[in-house]
């Protein structure tokens, strides 16, 4: 039975594969755009007789490995958009049929009273992967894998690949240009849905059964222990694509700037790039936050395996990712308010926001203390009482910049917001220990203190237009409640 | 090695003669043809030299004039068949110009907001709201997303600030106001399917306002005879639908996740609906946003109720099928439908049948009839279109290989 299958399978492959085949093609007697379409007609139909086989059928089997290669070369090097997507939705269609690795989960009732639940983590090992690691990696150091697409990527090639991004410049660009830009954001989504399709199930394994090894050998830890890779510089590159992408999506600041153009006609897209890139460019954006939470959530389990003593030398430290942000932050002013904007996760945000205050701004007076007693525990409404205080905004704003004081609050004031306003059903996390037990009316007035005693210390301080936002919004909720 | 796919040198697919389909069989054939009677003709040109070294160079000329004559011809024909080829471009032209969108009216920042209480505490010298910018103010607030925390604070979306982020969200011809809004949107909807935590919206647009937005950016609501790929290929400045028709897409994508809790389409506007998404596929526009699209056309899909969707599938087959041309579009109709699910499948072999019936100008009621018509083509004639054949096995395929409703 499982020979039969095998054979089918290794049919299936030998037909699609066909497809591509050039050795049909006279290329001599055609002109070369010709023959570019009928490659394109050809990659197309191979990507349609993959769903038909695979995808299609209750039964089918999952793709072989030559035949995830040949898909994923097309999302890699292809030049015609028709490809670029058919490829990408194919590739994420493929991998919700046949994940990697999932949990099975089974209730058994072994007698009356007894239920024990049997939560198994599935790994398939057979399965193709976009990226490849160690021994596997057929390339050497020096020739990086982008040089040779032929394949999966390694740890080097999928940082490259963000710090191409990093760099980009997508302005006045040719169509050529633009549809290369496009495949390579959705490269790079992929990679992340395929990171996160290993990660989240191991994780909540991890989480279950306390095994490290699980995590271990995830994508994500794999390859941010590579020795190709520096993590920080990795982090660094993916926090400047997110920033990138939030600033070339527009932000409130360009509103004024638009504001005179003529309103009577809706702007034309041109082609079908300009039409597609601001939402992929959104989604990269998403991606990219998805990808920096995940590795706070690895991070976050490796600390308890280390407590626990599951890991062992190999396993290595790493620099925990809010540090690594708030070095750049505090780097680089500039990118301070794109990526607060652009990061949206209020628990991460608000937990990022308060170590920057904790950092820069040492010890601020503390009036409540948590009875487990660490030094740096003061809550978010405690940050917000502290700058109400005149003479401690005072010391305060010799640490940091007037701008930078309002931003840290008004981010944190939204992110607190959200936080409150979380669904109950799911559930606040006990680590919300930057929220306090002070109400929304209390943080609200504290929030319209901070900004009016910020104000004291300098009758010419100018408020920001996002502070300023965030005071309305306080307000607002005040006068309503 | 093993790992490298190389399209050119696997010896093993050329043991196996690849299923090709039958217009690049014919190529091949034609192909092997012309290199047999060029060999051929160098070999007896090459008989005739050494025989006839001695003789004028007339001949030779003669030689090569038929040589080159015949290479020519073979050229030719090689170029007619590609440019049959060529002309199988999909792609229609699905919207045309645009009319004028309708003023849009802000809403009066009192109303939504009371500046009176910045005024109690003390504020205005810090906030510093000028009413008359108070436009300005309030997409600051939207693209900030602090309105949305507004509304979700108090658990109520009024009518004012509700049509205007509606209008701004499919109208504007500003990016970020139109994705921002239609981000605010779909956050409170989503908010909808849970109970706990759900907003009181007081206005929701109506399917006709929908609609309205679709024909403003230009949708061509009749069947549009005109190929748009000799217009797109290339051709910067053609007619496109604008920005917000993605804000336009993802709105009803968010809508349509909602129906257990808050149905906003009767059953017949959503089956226009998942009719318009089905047939904007075959705009090259939007070919880059496609995964909206799909989104859109599963969210639709997931609308109908089970009673509805046996009668509602076989109703926007039947419309799609009437508005496509029978061509290399129909074709790419059917593929853009993807079988992910039962529903999808079923649409996908409804419309291939219904396409397959068009073509037919509905001749056949009949799936047995249709396919002794089909056996009975005579491939040899020369009067019979080889590529309308094509579509027609290809309809066939899809309507039978998944089982049909």
């Amino acid at each position: 039975m499982e020979g039969k299958r095998r054979k089918e399978t290794k049919g299936i492959e030998e037909n699609t594969l066909a497809i591509l085949d050039t050795s049909g093609f006279g290329k001599k007697e055609i002109s070369a755009a010709q023959h570019v379409q009928n490659l394109n007609d050809d990659r197309l139909a191979f990507l349609e007789a993959v769903r038909t086989s695979s995808i299609v059928p209750e039964n089918g089997s999952a793709p072989t490995s030559k035949m995830y290669q040949a898909i994923f070369l097309i999302l890699r090097e292809e030049s015609s958009l028709d490809s670029i997507m058919a490829s990408y939705q194919l590739l994420n269609d493929l991998d919700m049929r046949f994940p990697r690795v999932y949990i099975t989960e089974k209730t058994e009732n072994e007698s009356a009273s007894s239920v024990t639940s049997l939560f198994e983590l599935v790994v398939v090992e057979e399965a193709w992967s976009p990226f490849i690691f160690g021994v596997d990696c057929p390339f050497t150091e020096k020739d990086a894998s982008r040089e040779k697409p032929s394949g999966s990527l390694d740890s080097s090639g999928f940082h490259l690949l963000i710090k191409d991004l990093s760099e980009m410049d997508n302005e006045e660009s040719s169509e050529e240009s633009k549809t290369k830009l496009l495949r390579t954001m959705l490269l790079l989504q992929y990679l992340v849905h395929v990171l996160k399709g290993d990660f989240l199930p191991r994780n909540r394994a991890y989480k279950e059964k306390m095994n490290w090894s699980l995590l271990r050998e995830s994508f994500l830890n794999r390859i941010l222990g590579s020795r190709r890779v520096s993590g920080k510089a990795l982090i660094k590159d993916c926090i400047s694509v997110m920033c990138k992408c939030h600033v070339h999506c527009g932000t409130a600041d360009d509103l004024l700037c638009f504001k005179n153009s003529s309103k009577d006609k809706l702007e034309i897209c041109s082609s079908a790039t300009t039409i597609a890139l601001p939402e992929i460019e959104k989604c990269l954006c998403i991606a990219m936050q998805k990808l920096l939470l995940m590795i706070m959530d690895l991070d976050s389990s490796k600390e308890t395996a280390d407590m626990q003593g599951l890991t062992t030398r190999a396993d290595g430290v790493r620099i925990p990712v809010p540090e690594i942000i708030l070095d750049e932050l505090s780097y680089n002013r500039d990118m301070l308010s794109p990526f607060l904007q652009a990061f949206h996760e209020p628990r991460w945000k608000l937990e990022i926001v308060m170590q920057y205050i904790r950092k820069y701004v040492a010890k601020p007076s503390v009036r409540t203390r948590r009875s487990n007693g660490s030094t740096n525990d003061a809550t978010f409404p405690d940050i917000l009482k502290s700058f109400g205080d005149g003479s401690s905004t005072k010391s305060i704003l010799k640490k940091i910049s007037v701008e930078v004081a309002q931003l840290l609050l008004a981010h944190a004031f939204q992110a607190y917001l959200s936080l409150s306003l979380k669904d109950p059903s799911e559930g606040i996390n006990d680590s919300e220990k930057n929220v306090g037990d002070c109400s929304l009316v209390e943080v609200c007035k504290y929030m319209i203190t901070a900004f009016s005693s910020l104000k004291k210390t300098n009758e010419h301080i100018a408020i920001l237009p996002f502070g300023k936002e965030a005071l309305f919004t306080a307000a607002t909720i005040l006068s309503t409640k | 090695m093993e790992d490298l796919l190389d399209f050119e040198l696997d010896d093993h697919l050329i043991d196996n003669p690849p299923k090709k389909r039958k217009k690049i069989i014919g190529l091949d054939d034609l192909l092997s043809d012309h290199y047999k009677q060029k060999g051929s003709l160098v070999e007896k040109s090459r008989k005739a030299k050494s025989k006839r070294s001695y003789s004028s160079d007339e001949d030779e000329d003669v030689g090569e004039a038929k040589l080159s004559r015949c290479v020519e011809e073979c050229q030719k024909e090689m170029g007619k068949i590609y440019g049959e080829d060529e002309s199988a471009f999909w792609g229609l032209q699905i919207f045309g110009d645009q009319k004028p969108p309708p003023k849009l009216v802000s809403p009066d920042l009192k109303s939504c907001v009371s500046l009176e209480s910045l005024k109690n505490m003390e504020l205005d010298c810090l906030v510093e709201v000028d009413l008359e910018k108070g436009e300005n103010f309030l997409e600051r607030l939207l693209v900030d997303r602090w309105l949305l925390k507004l509304v979700l604070v108090r658990g109520h979306l009024n009518e004012s600030i509700a049509m205007w982020t509606f209008n701004l969200m499919l109208y504007s011809s500003m990016e970020m106001l139109s994705t921002s809004a239609c981000d605010f949107w779909c956050t409170i909807l989503s908010r909808k399917n849970k109970t706990d935590s759900s907003v009181k919206i007081d206005w929701m647009p109506k399917y006709s306002e929908v609609k309205e937005a679709l024909e403003i950016y230009g949708f061509l609501t009749n069947t549009p005879s005109k190929f748009s790929s000799n217009v797109n290929l290339g051709d910067s400045d053609c007619i496109g639908p604008p920005q917000n028709i993605r804000a336009w897409m993802n709105f009803i994508a968010a809508v349509c996740q909602l129906r257990s809790t808050f149905a906003v389409f009767t059953t017949s506007e959503t089956e226009e609906l998942l009719a318009i998404f089905i047939y904007l596929y075959l705009d090259r526009q939007l070919l880059g946003v496609s995964m909206i699209l799909h989104n859109c056309t599963v969210s639709v899909l997931n609308y109908f109720t089970d009673n509805e969707w046996k009668s509602s599938c076989e109703k926007v087959a039947m419309s799609i099928a009437c508005r496509v041309p029978r061509d290399i579009n129909s074709l790419r109709v059917v593929e853009s439908i993807i079988a992910t699910d039962s529903r999808s499948k079923q649409l996908r072999s409804a419309v291939a049948f219904q396409l397959l019936l068009a073509c037919f100008d509905n001749k056949f009621t009949d799936a047995e009839d249709m396919l002794a018509f089909l056996v009975s083509i005579n491939v040899k004639e020369n009067s019979c279109d080889l590529f309308n054949i094509y579509i027609y096995l290809q309809h066939r395929s899809e309507a039978t290989c998944i089982k049909g409703p």
